[in-house]
C-alpha cells in the first residue's frame, strides 16, 4: 500500500524535475531540477527492489555526474544574460509536441493492454550486490568487458583531445 | 509489528540522529582543548555557571546561545535565495544520513528476533556512504555559488575539486578492501573483523590492508575539508571560503556540519579498519558465553578507573596560584562527588544484574552494551587524531593538493588493489 504511494510520489517528482528541466531558463535551476528527476528514479529502481542499480544511480549520476555539472556551471558562471536569445521556443516546443504526441498515444495503448497481473515478490537477494555481480561476471562477461573498453576508449579520448590544447 | 520492533526502531534511529549532534559539543570541546595543549596555552576555562566550567563545555553552551540569538542576515545582493538557504540544511543533513547505515554493535538476538543495530537496518552498507557523501558536495557548490562573492565563488572551486578528486583514491582504496572483506555490507564487514589472524591477531582492516588504510585515511581528511587539506576555509587567503557570507545559525549549521561529517568519517574508518565495535579477542559470543565473569571484571576495573580519573582532576584542577579558598578545588570536589556517585550508580545496576537478571536476554543487551561503548570510545579516539592532524600540519598549497590526490594516492591505490587481488587469489 505504501509503495503504492511511494511509487506516485517519485513518479510525480521526476516528471516535475524533467519538466524544470526544459522550462527553467537559469541553468543552474535546470541542473538542480534534473538532480531531483535522478534521485526520484533511484527512489524508483529502490521500489523494484533493486538495490545495487539505486545506488549507482544515486553514486554515478545523482552524485558525480550532476556534481561535475554543477561544479561547470559554477565556474564558468553563466548568467541569464550570457545565454543565447532564443524568440522561437515557444514555436519549437509546440511542433515537438505534435510531433511527439502519436508516440506518447502509442505508449498509452500498450500500457493499457498489458494484462492485469498480481505483483510476484521476488525471491531473497534479488538486485543485491552479490547476486548482480554474480550474474555479471559468470553469464554476461564478454558484454561487460567490451563496454569496459569502450569506456576506456572515450577516456583515452578525451585526455587526448585535452592534452593538445595545454601543449599549444 | 510488536511493541518490541517499533521501540528498537525508535532507539536506533535515535542513537544514529542524537550520538552525532551530541559529539558535536564533544568534538568542538577536544578541538579546542587540543588546540589549546598543542600550543602550549590554557584554553577555554572562563564560561562558567555557578563556578563550574566542566573543563571547557560551558564555553560551548555560550557559542550555542550566541549563534542563536545572532541576526540572520541573508544578504542584499544574493539573488537566488532559495539555493543559499538550501546549501548549508543540504551540508549537514547529508553529513548526519552518512551515519544511518554505520553499525554500533553487532546484530541483537532478542529471543528469535535479529536486529540489525544501524540507523536504517540497509545492506548496501558503503555505497550508500559514498553516494551521500557525494550530495554533500551541492551543498558546498551551492554556498559558494549563491553566495555571489569572490571569495565564497573562490572556496567553493577549491572545495568541490578537492572533493571530487579525492573520491577517486577513497573509493580504490574501498575496492581493495571490497576484495578482503567480499562485502559492501558494513555489519558483516564488522563480524569479519572479529575473527583472528594466525590464531592471536585480531584480523582488523588495517592488519590486511596497511596501505590503504593510510590512503583512505588521508582521502577521508580531504572529504571533511580539515586541515591540512582545509583550503576551501584558508581564513588567511580567501576569508572563509564559501560560508564567508553566512550568518547565525546558517553558519552554525556549516559549522555543526564540518564536525557531523569528522564523527562519522571517524566512525567510517574505525568500522572499515580498526574493527568497528569488536572489543579484540573478544567476539560476541564469548562475551554472551562469559557475561558474568565479565562484568566481575568491570566491576572490580571501575572504582580503579574512577580513582585514577578523580586524582588526575585534583591535581590539574586547581588555580597555579595561591588563592583563599580556591574556588576550583571546590569544583574539583564536586566533581570528584558526582564521579563517585556515578560509579557507585553504575555498581549497583552492575549488582542487580548479576543477581536478577543474567542469562538470556539481559546478557544479549548488555554485550549490546559494551560493543556500543567500544565503538563510541574507537570513534572518539579516531577524532582525536583528527584534531591531532589539524594543530600539527600546515595547511598545503592548492597544487600539492592535486598532486597528491592524483600522483601519488591514485597509483598506491591501483597498486593496493594489484597487490591484494593476487595475494587473495593465490592465498584465499
Amino acid at each position: 500500500m505504501i509503495t503504492t504511494y511511494l511509487f506516485f510520489g517519485f513518479a510525480l517528482l521526476a516528471v516535475l524535475g524533467a519538466l524544470g528541466l526544459i522550462i527553467f531558463k537559469h541553468p543552474m535551476n535546470g541542473a538542480m531540477s534534473f538532480v531531483v528527476t535522478l534521485i526520484s528514479l533511484a527512489g524508483l529502481y529502490a521500489l523494484l527492489s533493486a538495490k545495487l542499480i539505486f545506488a549507482i544511480q544515486l553514486i554515478v549520476y545523482a552524485g558525480a555526474i550532476m556534481s561535475l555539472i554543477l561544479f561547470i556551471i559554477m565556474f564558468l558562471n553563466i548568467q541569464e544574460k550570457d545565454l543565447p536569445l532564443d524568440p522561437n521556443r515557444w514555436f519549437y516546443l509546440a511542433g515537438g509536441i505534435v510531433v511527439v504526441a502519436p508516440i506518447a498515444g502509442l505508449l498509452i495503448k500498450i500500457s493499457k493492454s498489458l494484462p492485469a497481473t498480481e505483483v510476484t515478490v521476488f525471491e531473497d537477494g534479488f538486485g543485491g550486490v552479490k547476486e548482480v555481480g554474480q550474474l555479471l561476471f559468470t553469464q554476461w562477461l564478454l558484454p561487460f568487458e567490451i563496454v569496459s573498453i569502450l569506456l576506456l576508449v572515450a577516456l583515452v579520448g578525451a585526455v587526448v583531445l585535452a592534452g593538445k590544447r595545454g601543449v599549444n | 509489528m510488536s511493541a518490541l520492533d517499533i521501540l528498537l526502531v525508535i532507539l536506533r534511529i535515535a542513537f544514529g540522529a542524537f550520538v552525532p549532534l551530541s559529539f558535536v559539543a564533544v568534538l568542538v570541546w577536544m578541538e579546542r582543548r587540543g588546540a589549546a595543549f598543542f600550543q602550549d596555552r590554557a584554553g577555554p576555562n572562563r564560561c562558567n555557571v555557578l563556578g563550574f566550567r566542566a573543563g571547557g563545555l560551558i564555553q560551548n553552551a555560550a557559542d550555542g546561545i550566541k549563534l542563536a540569538f545572532k541576526e540572520d542576515i541573508v544578504p542584499g545582493h544574493v539573488k537566488h535565495k532559495f539555493y543559499f538557504i538550501l546549501a548549508p540544511m543540504l551540508v549537514f543533513i547529508t553529513a548526519l544520513l552518512c551515519f544511518a547505515v554505520i553499525p554500533f554493535a553487532d546484530v541483537l538476538i532478542l529471543g528469535d528476533k535479529h536486529y540489525i543495530m544501524q540507523a536504517i537496518p540497509m545492506d548496501i552498507g558503503i555505497l550508500w556512504f559514498l553516494a551521500v557523501v557525494g550530495f554533500g558536495v551541492y551543498g558546498i557548490i551551492l554556498a559558494g555559488w549563491s553566495s555571489h562573492n569572490k571569495y565564497g565563488v573562490l572556496g567553493g572551486l577549491r572545495a568541490a575539486a578537492q572533493v571530487i578528486s579525492y573520491e577517486i583514491p577513497m573509493g580504490l582504496a574501498l575496492v581493495s578492501l571490497l576484495a578482503v572483506y567480499g562485502t559492501v555490507n558494513l555489519t558483516e564487514m564488522a563480524q569479519f573483523q572479529g575473527r583472528l589472524l594466525f590464531g592471536f591477531i585480531p584480523m582488523w582492516g588495517f592488519v590486511l590492508q596497511p596501505l590503504g588504510v593510510i590512503i583512505f585515511i588521508v582521502a577521508a581528511f580531504a572529504e571533511t575539508n580539515r586541515t591540512p587539506f582545509d583550503l576551501a576555509e584558508g581564513e588567511s587567503e580567501i576569508v572563509a571560503g564559501y560560508h564567508v557570507e553566512y550568518s547565525s545559525m546558517k553558519f552554525a549549521l556549516f559549522f555543526m556540519g564540518e564536525y557531523v561529517a569528522m564523527f562519522v568519517s571517524s566512525a567510517l574508518i574505525v568500522t572499515l579498519y580498526f574493527g568497528s565495535y569488536q572489543i579484540p579477542w573478544f567476539t560476541t559470543e564469548t562475551l554472551v558465553t562469559y557475561a558474568r565473569p565479565v562484568v566481575i571484571a568491570i566491576m572490580i576495573g571501575l572504582p580503579v578507573i574512577g580513582y585514577f580519573f578523580a586524582e588526575w582532576m585534583k591535581r590539574n584542577n586547581r588555580s597555579h596560584y595561591y588563592r583563599e579558598n580556591d574556588p576550583r578545588q571546590k569544583e574539583t570536589a564536586v566533581y570528584v562527588a558526582l564521579l563517585w556517585s556515578l560509579v557507585a550508580i553504575l555498581e549497583v545496576v552492575l549488582l542487580v544484574y548479576l543477581v536478577f537478571a543474567h542469562g538470556g536476554v539481559a546478557d544479549r543487551i548488555l554485550v549490546a552494551l559494551l560493543q556500543i561503548g567500544t565503538f563510541l570510545f574507537k570513534t572518539f579516539l579516531m577524532c582525536f587524531v583528527y584534531v591531532w592532524v589539524r594543530w600539527t600540519l600546515p595547511r598545503f598549497r592548492y597544487d600539492q593538493l592535486q598532486k597528491i590526490g592524483w600522483e601519488k594516492l591514485l597509483p598506491l591505490a591501483l597498486l593496493n588493489i594489484f597487490i591484494t587481488s593476487a595475494i587473495i587469489v593465490s592465498f584465499g
